[in-house]
């Protein structure tokens, strides 16, 4: 009882800030809510879920999304993994260089997604004026579907390797000095212990550092609407730029719930898939 | 008892003076509340609210019950509605005015944000308008915004390049290659092709211009399966392929445009009326070689400009309806209006500006200015406008920047948008 009582105020915040608002989404998800009914919710029943269902849009974009995600998360994991293991290292100037890293993570990302549009500008963006003072081609970076789409995925990395890096540098330091100095006495090489003694003793800090970037990476918004704004031919825009038109430009808020909704099961598969993965490499270590 | 009636007097005396102190504050205090002028609050883009703050200054200094204070919105056009919907979603706006854009009137009528205009305003309120800026502004029988300036897409062409400029898409791309062929030019043509709302205000001028229409009331409806449609989004692409335009087309907005032509890299550029002004500046590299006229059409077929008006209306939940009409009055009539022309380059809405010998010597751009307005296509009016819109562009971005057959992108937009409206017992919008 005394337990419950303890529990009590977290459990009310939980209640608070995230209960209610996904049980206010899935009620007007029931509801149409838009321009179209002067803004009264009317029941509906399942329409909206009907139409999410048959919206090529939204799957297009939950294809991207996830894409988005597993690539931009995987680069910045093994990038991440690199820098960790070199911040690591003992060498003259490691503190600054150390305190240099972290500096895209300190950048709003608003503002680092406009340097990024001003660099990657055609013709007038600074790789541009490179390439064309080289007596090359420019290249269109933010108007073809394919560049735009991986465009959107280099700034994610530049951006949030640091923070992977921050987190796995944090794990390397609880790994004992000595269990690499047995490694070596044993006679294994620095790449047998990178294997053998620092990743399987990294993977609980690996599991966290995907969870959260997973995470952050399927709700991306304010990247691609500075960036890109979702285009061109809606090839970079995420799940969390559809929801927002929906409600902000089109005032389809029964229809924005529901995509909104969409997402959230796509990030519980997402997360619960990874949970399993992370249980499935323990039973086997 | 002597010694005591002294404090005793003197506390009364305290306690009468705090009395008074009181009274006389709370009727001070009541005496200037009431002549406290009321303030109308107005939000507006930036670039509007930079220019009309001559006007507003003017008009604070001359009336003494009344204020205007305006908040400077974003730049972007969509920023701004972002901001007024996020406002007027909470139920209680802190504005009375918004300046609104012409595609915006029917989903903030549809919404229940706006004050009908018409019980306000006297009879026939648009009579003294040039009749393409009297449209766009009533919806479904009711008056929903006074226009402050008119603004259509227009083709500026090189004076320096050409004795005229074309006529015909056709006559476009032959010039365009030629110049380009002289070495004249790096570009041809360039234009909006980034998936945003000046996508679909390019697309709707060349739609026109081969005949057809992107949605209407009269005839079929919908016009974007049509062969007029299918050819102007062919043509866009092909302006590409042909490499009248350049690839990075599917990234540029207004700006992009503007400074590719600014530097004399293009024989031809889509831009609203502002880019004039821009380009007689010292930075310009084509000052005094520039002209414009109105976009390129098949013979037979109307030149067609977008119309991009901006007006003010009434918010529904403002506290002082009357005085924000008042100022809605003052900030539209001729005299503000001939200021923004004068001082900004702006183009007016009142009929009688554009014949005025004064003005029009001082802006010789404004005769054709006026055939543009004349000009001048709406695009469709529907509450679910931006969701018509946005179909649109991101099929026609497919066109553009992702090679993707004009027909069925065009299929895809036409059945798209016919579900949407057929979804919400919408006809066809007009």
């Amino acid at each position: 009882m005394s337990a419950l009582l303890l529990m009590a105020p977290a459990l009310l915040l939980l209640l608070a800030v995230f209960v209610w608002p996904l049980l206010d989404y899935a009620w007007l998800s029931l509801q149409a809510q838009s321009v179209f009914t002067g803004l009264q919710p009317e029941p509906v029943g399942l329409a909206n879920w009907q139409r999410l269902l048959a919206d090529g849009r939204f799957w297009q974009d939950a294809g991207q999304t996830l894409r988005f995600a597993v690539v931009s998360v995987g680069l910045e994991l093994v990038l991440g993994l690199g820098f960790a293991l070199l911040l690591h290292q003992r060498w003259r100037g490691r503190g600054v260089v150390r305190t240099l890293t972290l500096l895209p993570w300190a950048l709003p990302t608003t503002v680092m997604a406009l340097g990024w549009r001003w660099i990657f500008n055609d013709p007038n963006g600074p790789i541009n004026a490179l390439l064309q003072s080289l007596g090359l081609a420019s290249v269109p970076f933010l108007a073809s579907p394919q560049l735009a789409w991986q465009t959107t995925v280099l700034a994610d990395v530049w951006k949030t390797t640091p923070f992977v890096a921050l987190l796995l540098l944090a794990g390397l330091q609880m790994i004992p000095a000595d269990l690499y100095e047995a490694f070596a006495l044993e006679g294994g090489s620095p790449w047998q212990s990178l294997w053998r003694v620092t990743l399987p003793l990294l993977r609980p800090y690996i599991f966290i550092v995907l969870l959260f970037r997973l995470a952050q990476a399927l709700g991306v918004f304010d990247l691609v609407v500075v960036l890109t704004g979702g285009g061109p031919a809606s090839s970079t825009e995420s799940l969390a730029v559809y929801a927002y038109l929906n409600a902000m430009r089109f005032l389809d808020f029964g229809y924005s719930a529901t995509v909104m909704l969409g997402m959230f099961v796509l990030l519980l598969i997402s997360s619960a898939g990874l949970l399993l993965l992370q249980r499935r490499v323990q039973v086997r270590a | 008892m002597i010694r005591n009636a002294r404090p005793t007097l003197q506390r009364r005396g305290l306690g009468q003076a705090l009395v008074l102190g009181l009274a006389l504050s709370l009727l001070f205090g009541g005496w200037v509340w009431a002549r406290a002028p009321i303030t109308v609050r107005v939000l507006m883009p930036a670039p509007f609210a930079d220019a009309t703050a001559g006007l507003v200054n003017a008009f604070n200094r001359e009336h003494r019950d009344l204020r205007i204070a305006v908040t400077r919105g974003p730049f972007e056009t969509e920023s701004v509605s972002d901001l007024a919907v996020s406002s007027l979603l909470l139920g209680n706006s802190p504005y009375d005015l918004l300046l609104m854009d012409v595609t915006w009137t029917a989903k903030y009528a549809a919404a229940g944000w706006l004050l009908p205009l018409d019980a306000w305003l006297g009879p026939e309120p648009l009579e003294s308008l040039a009749p393409g800026a009297r449209v766009g502004n009533r919806i479904d029988g009711q008056l929903w915004r006074l226009p402050l300036v008119a603004d259509m897409g227009l083709l500026y062409w090189r004076t320096d390049l050409m004795q005229a400029p074309p006529h015909t898409p056709a006559d476009l791309v032959s010039m365009a290659q030629r110049l380009q062929a002289d070495g004249k030019v790096r570009w041809g043509y360039v234009w909006q092709g980034r998936q945003y709302e000046g996508l679909s205000c390019v697309f709707l001028e060349m739609v026109e211009g081969f005949g057809g229409h992107w949605s209407s009331t009269e005839g079929n409806g919908m016009g974007l399966d049509q062969p007029p449609a299918i050819a102007a989004a062919a043509w866009l692409q092909n302006l590409v392929a042909k490499g009248v335009t350049p690839a990075a087309v599917g990234n540029f907005a207004e700006p992009q445009a503007l400074q590719s032509f600014e530097a004399g890299e293009a024989a031809f550029m889509r831009n609203w009326p502002y880019a004039w002004q821009e380009l007689q500046g010292p930075g310009s590299a084509v000052a005094g070689k520039v002209g414009v006229t109105t976009m390129v059409a098949q013979p037979g077929a109307p030149h067609a400009a977008t119309q991009g008006s901006w007006g003010l209306s009434v918010l529904h939940g403002s506290r002082h309806p009357a005085a924000a009409v008042t100022v809605l009055k003052a900030l539209t009539d001729e005299a503000s209006q001939r200021q923004l022309v004068r001082e900004w380059g702006y183009t007016p809405t009142l009929e009688a500006l554009f014949e005025d010998p004064e003005l029009v010597a001082e802006r010789p751009l404004l005769p054709q200015l006026r055939t543009a307005l004349d000009a001048a296509v709406l695009r469709p009016i529907s509450p679910g406008y931006a969701q018509l819109s946005d179909i649109l562009q991101r099929q026609l971005s497919g066109v553009i920047a992702g090679g993707e057959p004009p027909h069925t992108a065009m299929d895809q937009a036409a059945r798209a948008s016919r579900l949407l409206l057929e979804a919400n017992g919408q006809g066809e919008p007009a």
